[in-house]
């Protein structure tokens, strides 16, 4: 049985899907959410970010405390403003993130080496004031260990009696390893483009046939239904491959406009991580279209494959959200298992780890092997005569 | 040359088709005549190869259809009863998809399409999408692709449904034409004016079984009537009185 013909049947349904007017927009909407809400995602949490360096701190009462708020104002991006007269107030209907409030004892005890008090007044149950308290807080902690070892230094002690114990940060994660950590998204979605590209066009030439009658004129042709269905399927994956690679295209382009270095990673993502990414989606597309078909050749019409395949965008979401969530990073041995596996190389990748050749080649021949396994399947399936004549 | 033998083929409890058997020659139109669900489309769809008989042997140009559905579909063109188009394509481009299936491509496939566009007298809307196509240019771009490769063996259901006066009679010339050609020829339909203004050979199908089988002639002297169409309505067993041939 040659598969020569299959060539006849990807040029026809490549020509039906393009002039099909749901099959181009569900290209177009799957390629397009991704970078959008990267594009978005990212521009929010840098601006978070600078929110965070540039601090304008709101204070009540630097008149108390002058050596102090000079040195604050020395630090960068600070800058010292006239706080509110009721600091809870204006931080509970959140017209501040955080007011600092010094109080009126500061010179007084600060003199006589007492804890000199100040008040520091936040919500930190908001997320978008939480980098801006933080910066807050270490400032006055750096400042209170400073006069505090000048105290001792006075007294003839060393600063070092005063630590117990000095915590040492050590950061495992390299900063692209950070980035991977909100990039993380970014998988998921060329994965689901990936899915959601070829949705419409598969399921219009598996369903879609049968609604229209037209399967049984198809088979009367002598064509090994094998060459139909590949053909079929080749021409979905094409639309699915043409989502993916949309999407990352505009993902790039997006993030090179973006200024990841204000999220304090230096993320590259250059032409090896795209080919990358493209490497481990790309099988994707193929496993995808495949399942689609095979899952709408049961559907009569074309509606009723769309109440199925409903269910199915779950399927390349939820790992998504998973590794989103949770990143599963140096986990190649994952690579075998379908969607699963490409996540976690993925995530490598993202996270500036280049997992080994091996493992590509793994992940896209097993993918491969299970949509092959697919297409065997959907192609007992449309021989069926309750599949051919059953409308 | 159609051969089928002792058909049988069975939906869950009901017994759909009960051992037909008849031939149709070359160079002859057969018409296959029956009462809707009398089981002509399932016989054709049996014929057709997409369809598996319970019982009973079919051969097309002496190849056993059961066995081998492709190489006996290689020896036929067939209109199924559901047309099926596809309606974001042109008449043109049904016809080259069915032409290349069909292992045509290169020049030989542009000449075969062209042929058949011409035939059939699609050329006006040949490069019209056939959405919103009259029931008539359905049938006849269905027509078109399902013999595109020029069969030997014309199978056609219920060809003329549908179709208003001229397009009957486009489709009436086009069925000589092929007889002439020396094709076989084989028809169904409920309609005995069209069988008998065409057919050589009539095959009349009641309940799932042959009940006659012979020349227009035959068919008046076994029944004794003189008008065609009261032999079939007594053949097929459709008077009201439950026949005995029916339950045969």
């Amino acid at each position: 049985m040659s598969l020569a013909r299959a060539g006849v049947v990807v040029r026809k349904e490549l020509m039906d899907g393009l002039r099909d007017k749901r099959s181009i927009w569900s290209l177009v909407f799957s390629s397009l959410v991704g970078p959008l809400l990267i594009g978005y995602m990212f521009t929010a949490i840098a601006e978070r970010q600078r929110g965070a360096e540039e601090v304008k701190l709101p204070v009540v009462g630097a008149e108390h405390a002058p050596a102090f708020m000079e040195w604050l104002g020395q630090q960068s991006g600070v800058e010292i403003v006239e706080g509110p007269v009721d600091a809870e107030k204006a931080v509970r209907e959140r017209k501040q993130d955080v007011v600092l409030i010094i109080d009126k004892d500061f010179t007084d005890k600060f003199s006589r080496s007492l804890p000199a008090p100040v008040k520091l007044v936040a919500d930190e149950t908001r997320d978008t004031a939480r980098p801006k308290v933080r910066r807050v807080r270490s400032l006055i902690s750096s400042y209170s260990n400073g006069i505090g070892a000048l105290r001792l230094i006075a007294r003839g002690v060393s600063p070092t009696v005063a630590s117990a114990i000095r915590v040492e940060d050590v950061e495992v994660s390299s900063s692209q390893q950070r980035a991977a950590r909100i990039l993380g998204f970014l998988p998921m979605f060329l994965m689901i483009a990936s899915f959601v590209g070829c949705l419409q066009i598969a399921a219009d030439s598996t369903a879609g046939e049968r609604e229209r009658g037209s399967l049984e004129p198809l088979l009367l042709n002598p064509v090994s239904r094998r060459a139909i269905v590949v053909g079929k399927w080749l021409a979905a994956a094409a639309f699915g491959a043409a989502a993916v690679l949309f999407s990352a295209a505009l993902c790039t382009a997006i993030m090179h406009r973006i200024p990841l270095h204000e999220l304090g990673a230096r993320f590259r993502f250059g032409a090896p991580e795209v080919a990358a990414l493209l490497l481990l989606i790309l099988p994707a597309a193929f496993l995808g279209s495949a399942l689609v078909m095979f899952v709408s050749m049961f559907a009569r019409s074309y509606k009723e494959a769309q109440s199925y395949l409903g269910m199915l965008v779950l399927l390349p979401m939820l790992p998504g959200m998973l590794t989103a969530l949770m990143p599963m990073n140096d986990r190649p041995w994952l690579a075998p298992i379908p969607i699963l596996g490409q996540y976690a190389l993925m995530n490598d990748v993202m996270g500036g780890k280049m997992p080994h050749a091996i493992f590509f080649a793994i992940a896209a021949a097993c993918t491969i092997a299970t949509a092959v396994g697919l297409v065997a399947l959907t192609t007992k399936l449309i021989q069926r005569e309750r599949i051919i004549f059953g409308r | 040359m159609i051969a089928i033998d002792g058909l049988e083929k069975r939906f869950g409890q009901v017994l759909a088709v009960r051992g037909v058997t008849f031939q149709a020659p070359d160079g002859a139109v057969t018409g296959l005549l029956g009462a809707n669900g009398a089981g002509k489309t399932t016989t054709l769809r049996m014929l057709s190869g997409l369809m598996k008989p319970d019982a009973g042997a079919i051969t097309v140009d002496g190849i056993d259809v059961v066995a081998d559905p492709l190489t006996a579909q290689v020896r036929m063109g067939l209109l199924p009863d559901s047309r099926g188009l596809y309606p974001r394509l042109t008449p043109r481009e049904h016809v080259r998809y069915f032409g290349g299936l069909r292992g045509l491509e290169g020049p030989a496939l542009d000449e075969r399409v062209k042929t058949m566009i011409t035939k059939l007298g699609l050329g006006p809307v040949a490069d019209r999408r056939v959405e919103g196509f009259s029931q008539g240019e359905r049938t006849k771009v269905a027509l078109a692709r399902a013999l595109v490769h020029h069969p030997r063996n014309v199978i056609l259901d219920e060809p003329t449904n549908g179709l208003d006066v001229m397009s009957t009679r486009a489709m009436r010339e086009l069925i000589r034409r092929l007889r002439e050609e020396g094709c076989c020829v084989l028809f169904s339909s409920h309609i005995m004016q069209e069988v008998s203004a065409l057919c050589d050979r009539i095959v009349v199908i009641a309940h799932g079984t042959v009940v006659a089988d012979g020349t227009p002639d035959d068919l008046r002297a076994q029944t004794g009537c003189e008008n065609l169409e009261d032999a079939f309505v007594r053949l097929a067993g459709l008077e009201g009185d439950e026949p005995a041939e029916a339950s045969a």
